[in-house]
Order: structure tokens, then C-alpha cells, then sequence
């Protein structure tokens, strides 16, 4: 459906992304990495908005700059936000789709559709400026999807939605790549894992991982991570630790914290806990280490670089 | 380090016969921008504004008639051509020429329209249209104002000239304002005032060839040729004016028009804006 072959995108001396090639085929994928990480770039690229500085873009076997036969069969959602004040979400999407080739009466059917499958049906008379965040963001998806393209973009689509309209429009999302493709870029691991897609992980302009939603979860695993333990004698609580083999390494910081690398964390916390009981150790702390999506960034980054955390 | 990576199932590229071709034609677009331009211009702010465009040059000619005594057609019909299809078409284009993709990346637009199939090219020239078509209306009605109080004998004698005369300005100028607007998109305001002082107020005053390429050259010439002043004209005012016929002045706009608006669908087909610029 789409490859990028050692495509890197520059900004001047500011680098969007760097030497990514990857290759995704028709169903879902997710963008997945933290804010600046180069997922709009990225994206940028994928709709033919931008045109890569090196390397080569493709989708449906074409480049997708400037051309018309690629765009047709593209939706995009766009992160930022509508400012459109006057338009109602019916004149706004009708006005999409009849840019993408439909008469104004067949643009108007389609339209009404996609808001009425973005549940926004009720207020497709109110000018968008007089609509919530949430709601603009159902009638960009509406825009995106109203002409039925083969491959939907969405850049953060999920942003500024309450819980309930997020559950809604992930499952609308979700139905809609079972037969098609679609491509979400988030900042949210969650939000990608309701979709059941397949993850390119992207950070710094780099992708670092790609894979099921799984594979990536078992690759982080595989990487050693840290425990802090905060205790009154922690070189007495090294020695008990050492003993354990889910123990990979050890170091001090400053008098009380002692800080073990290990590859099983649940089973090296319960192992301190025991010894500590056993020699009479008063702990105060046992944190594991960082096991946010940032977290998970900079351990796929250090695992990309070769280097250990 | 570079990876490479492949999720999914690749299928076969398409065969170049089984793509779908895109849908629209560029017309169709163009026309649905134009009407959503359009729809954009109708709020009370611009309509005000363009109340006041229509009412600005009867009020100057009324201003004038008690000013002066005796006939003053020729005074008239040279103030009703330097505040019509001059000043007040410079400003209605300025003002809807100029923010064509100005106002879509600041409105958070520009994306949505950048990935339709003929989208870039459709917003120029729909744009393009709507301006026009909202400029030459606002100038048609204050010209007809103008006309009723103007106090000339066979006031609307002077309509088709000046109706002539509105329509190549506005066809002339939006397309000169279409550089600016998609070359720096966020100064097109300042630069279509550089580009209007330096090109049709000053190159096109110069008496060298330079000024061939002005539409304001052509609009003076199709007024001295309408009001039929050639000949009482001095030597060195004539060199103010080109004496081709007709239909090279109005072919010549028409011809400037189209490689400019050419020329600013090529620039903007390729231009690329970062994330950073939009919304």
C-alpha cells in the first residue's frame, strides 16, 4: 500500500524524519511516538503534502506529490484544528468531497452520511464555530471519510474527544479498516491498541520498531529495565539481591538507594522484598522503572542505538 | 543504522489501467471553491465593507460637483476611472486576492484541501474566480451609484466602457495578486502593495516597454481610446498610452492574466508548508 525507502524530510537544517524506509500493506497501522517525534512529517509525506528531501515515497505504487490519481484515493484527517467560524459541518464536508470529484448533489448525500455516522447528525446546521473540539473533530473525520478513499489518514483523530465519543469513533475507525486501509498517528499506545492495528514506532524522525501491537510489547519486555529501591542499608540488600539470577546489575546512588537492572522486574521485586523481610532491612521505596510510552521511547531508542539504558 | 521494516501483506502494485483516475474534473472544483469563497465573503463585516466601496466614489463625485462650476464630464469620467477601476478594484482584490492560501493555512484548512486531487490548483483558481466575480460586483454597483449622481450628460452612455474597464482591472490585478499569494503566502498583503505601487503605478507609468507589460497601461489606453481623446491629447501625454486597437489592449490583459495565474498554479503545485506553518 504505501513504502518509504530511506526517505528523510528536511526543514532547512531541522530535520523532520531521518533515513526511515519502511513498507506497510493494506489494513491498519499505527503512528505511534511523542510529541515532535515527526509523525505529521511523516504523514505529510504519506498525503503528498510534502515531498521528501532524500529518498522515495510510494503509494499505490506511485509517488503521491502532485498527483492526482494517488490524492483521489487518500482521506486525511489533519491534527490541528478546524477554524472554519461560519461553515456548518454539511456545507464544510460537502465542499471536501466536491473537491474530490462529486457532483454537488452527490456530495451532499455523501456527506450527510459520513455525519451521520460521526454522530454528528443532529448539528449539521450549526456554523463550526459554534461547535465544541470534540465536534469539529467528528466533522474533520466526516471530511476525511465522506468520499470513501481506499486509504484513511488520521493525524491524532481521537484528540479533544470525551471518553464515550472516543469508544464511538474507535469502533467507527475500527470498522472501517476491515476492508480498507488506515493509517492513525498518535501519541496514545492505547489508543492504537483499541484499533487492533499494526505499530511503526517513530521518535526523534527515526522509526525505531515496528510490528504487531505485541511484538513491540514483547521486544520492551526483552529490554532490561531498572528497580529503585530506597532502604536504610542498601549495600546489605545488594548482597541478598546479588543472589538472585534476575538480578543483571547493580550500582549505588548516594547513601540509601540502590538501583538493580534486571530483565524480570515482578519477580526481582518480590525477591528484595523477601530478602529485605528476612535481614531485617527497613525499605522505604521499591519503584520500578519508568514504564510510561516515554519510557518505552527511550528504551526502543537505546535498544535502536545498541547502547544499554 | 537503517531498518527496514514490512507489516501487512504487500499486494502486487496495480497494474497503471486499474488505478482508479480521479473523479473530478479541475472545473468542477474550481467552481465549488468559488462558491465556498464566495459563501465565505457574505458575513456582515465584509458586506459593510463593501457597502462602503459602493458608496465611496458617489460621494466623492457628489463632493466635487458642488465643488466645481460648468461642465466637467472629462473632470467626472477621470475621477470615476481613478476610484473605480483603480483604487476600489486594487482594494476589493487586495482584500480577497491576496490571503488565498493565507487564510487556509491559518484556518487550519490547508490540509484538507492540499490532499484533494486537483485541491492546490482549484483554491488558486477558485479563488481566483470568486475574487473577481466579488470585486467587479461591488465596482459595477458603486460605478452605477457614481453614474446617477455623476451629473454628466448621458451619464449611462459611459456604462459599457467602464463595466469594460472594471472587468479587465479585476481579471488583470487578481492575477497579479496570485504571485504574492502563493510565493510568500503570510506577507501577500504587503508584498501585492509593493507589487502594485512598483508594477502598475510605476513601471507602468514609465514610457519605455517595460509598461507594456502593466495592465494599467492597457486600462488608460482603453479609456483615452473610449473617450475618444487620442488626439487631443499633448505629445508627451501620448506616450502614456498605447494607440493598438481594442482588442490587443483587452487580448493583451487576457494573455498577462493567464501566464500569471499559470505561473502562480505551477509555484503553488509545488509548494510545501511544515507543520510548524499551519493552523
Amino acid at each position: 500500500m504505501l513504502s518509504l525507502c530511506h526517505v528523510t524530510k528536511l526543514y532547512g537544517s531541522v530535520i523532520g524524519v531521518n533515513d526511515v524506509t519502511v513498507e506497510l500493506g493494506t489494513g491498519a497501522h499505527g503512528l505511534l511516538g511523542p510529541n515532535g517525534a515527526g509523525k505529521t512529517t511523516f504523514l505529510g509525506l504519506v498525503t503528498g503534502q510534502l515531498r521528501a528531501s532524500i529518498g522515495e515515497v510510494k503509494v499505490f505504487g506511485e509517488p503521491p506529490f502532485a498527483n492526482p490519481r494517488v490524492l483521489a484515493r487518500i482521506g486525511f484527517c489533519p491534527a490541528a484544528d478546524l477554524t472554519e467560524r461560519h461553515a456548518t459541518p454539511r456545507q464544510w464536508v460537502r465542499y471536501l468531497v466536491q473537491l474530490s470529484g462529486y457532483s454537488p448533489a452527490a456530495a451532499a448525500v455523501r456527506a450527510e452520511r459520513a455525519l451521520e455516522q460521526v454522530g454528528l447528525g443532529e448539528a449539521i446546521l450549526r456554523p463550526l464555530g459554534t461547535l465544541s473540539k470534540g465536534m469539529r473533530q467528528r466533522a474533520k473525520l466526516a471530511g476525511a471519510m465522506a468520499h470513501e478513499p481506499d486509504l484513511l489518514v488520521l493525524d491524532e483523530p481521537f484528540d479533544g474527544l470525551d471518553p464515550l465519543a472516543r469508544h464511538e469513533l474507535v469502533g467507527l475507525v475500527r470498522r472501517w479498516a476491515v476492508d480498507r486501509s488506515l493509517l492513525v498517528a498518535s501519541h496514545l499506545l492505547h489508543e492504537i491498541e483499541a484499533l487492533k492495528a499494526g505499530l511503526v514506532v517513530i521518535l526523534g524522525g527515526r522509526l525505531v520498531a515496528s510490528g504487531t501491537v505485541g511484538e513491540i510489547r514483547d521486544l520492551v519486555e526483552s529490554l532490561p529495565t531498572e528497580l529503585r529501591v530506597v532502604c536504610d542499608e542498601p549495600r546489605r540488600l545488594a548482597e541478598k539481591t546479588c543472589q538472585s539470577a534476575a538480578a543483571e546489575s547493580l550500582r549505588f546512588e548516594g547513601e540509601n538507594v540502590l538501583i538493580v537492572g534486571t530483565r524480570s522486574p515482578q519477580a526481582l521485586a518480590e525477591r528484595i522484598a523477601a530478602g529485605a523481610l528476612e535481614a531485617g532491612i527497613m525499605v522505604r521505596e521499591l519503584v520500578p522503572g519508568d514504564r510510561s510510552l516515554e519510557g518505552l521511547f527511550g528504551r526502543l531508542v537505546h535498544l535502536h542505538r545498541g547502547v544499554a539504558p | 543504522m537503517t531498518t527496514t521494516n514490512t507489516i501487512g501483506t504487500m499486494p502486487p502494485p496495480p497494474a497503471a489501467d486499474a488505478q482508479p483516475l480521479p473523479r473530478g474534473t479541475l472545473l468542477a472544483a474550481v467552481l465549488a471553491v468559488a462558491g465556498f469563497q464566495l459563501r465565505r465573503l457574505f458575513t456582515l463585516p465584509r458586506l459593510a465593507i463593501a457597502a462602503l466601496g459602493v458608496l465611496f466614489p458617489a460621494a466623492v463625485l457628489m463632493a466635487v460637483r458642488k465643488t466645481l462650476s460648468g461642465s466637467m464630464d472629462g473632470t467626472v469620467v477621470v475621477i470615476l476611472y481613478a476610484l473605480i477601476p483603480e483604487a476600489l478594484c486594487m482594494l476589493g482584490l487586495l482584500v480577497t486576492m491576496c490571503p488565498a492560501v493565507a487564510d487556509e493555512l491559518e484556518r487550519g484548512t490547508w490540509a484538507h484541501i492540499a490532499v484533494r486531487p486537483h485541491g492546490r490548483r482549484a483554491l488558486l483558481l477558485g479563488t481566483f474566480l470568486a475574487a473577481v466575480a466579488w470585486t467587479a460586483a461591488v465596482a459595477i454597483l458603486a460605478l452605477c451609484l457614481a453614474l446617477a449622481v455623476s451629473g454628466m450628460a448621458h451619464p449611462w452612455r459611459r456604462f459599457p466602457l467602464f463595466a469594460a474597464l472594471v472587468g479587465l482591472s479585476c481579471l488583470g490585478r487578481a492575477a497579479l495578486f496570485a504571485l504574492p499569494a502563493v510565493i510568500v503566502p503570510k506577507r501577500a498583503l504587503v508584498a501585492s502593495v509593493g507589487v502594485a505601487i512598483v508594477v502598475e503605478y510605476l513601471a507602468g507609468f514609465l514610457p519605455a516597454v517595460v509598461n507594456q507589460l502593466t495592465v494599467s497601461l492597457r486600462l488608460r489606453s482603453l479609456l483615452v481610446q473610449g473617450m475618444g481623446w487620442g488626439r487631443q491629447m499633448p505629445a508627451g501625454m501620448q506616450l502614456l498610452i498605447d494607440t493598438n486597437p481594442v482588442w490587443v489592449q483587452c487580448g493583451a490583459v487576457v494573455l498577462l492574466a493567464g501566464v500569471l495565474l499559470v505561473a502562480s498554479v505551477l509555484i503553488l503545485d509545488r509548494r510545501q508548508f511544515p507543520p510548524s506553518e499551519e493552523g
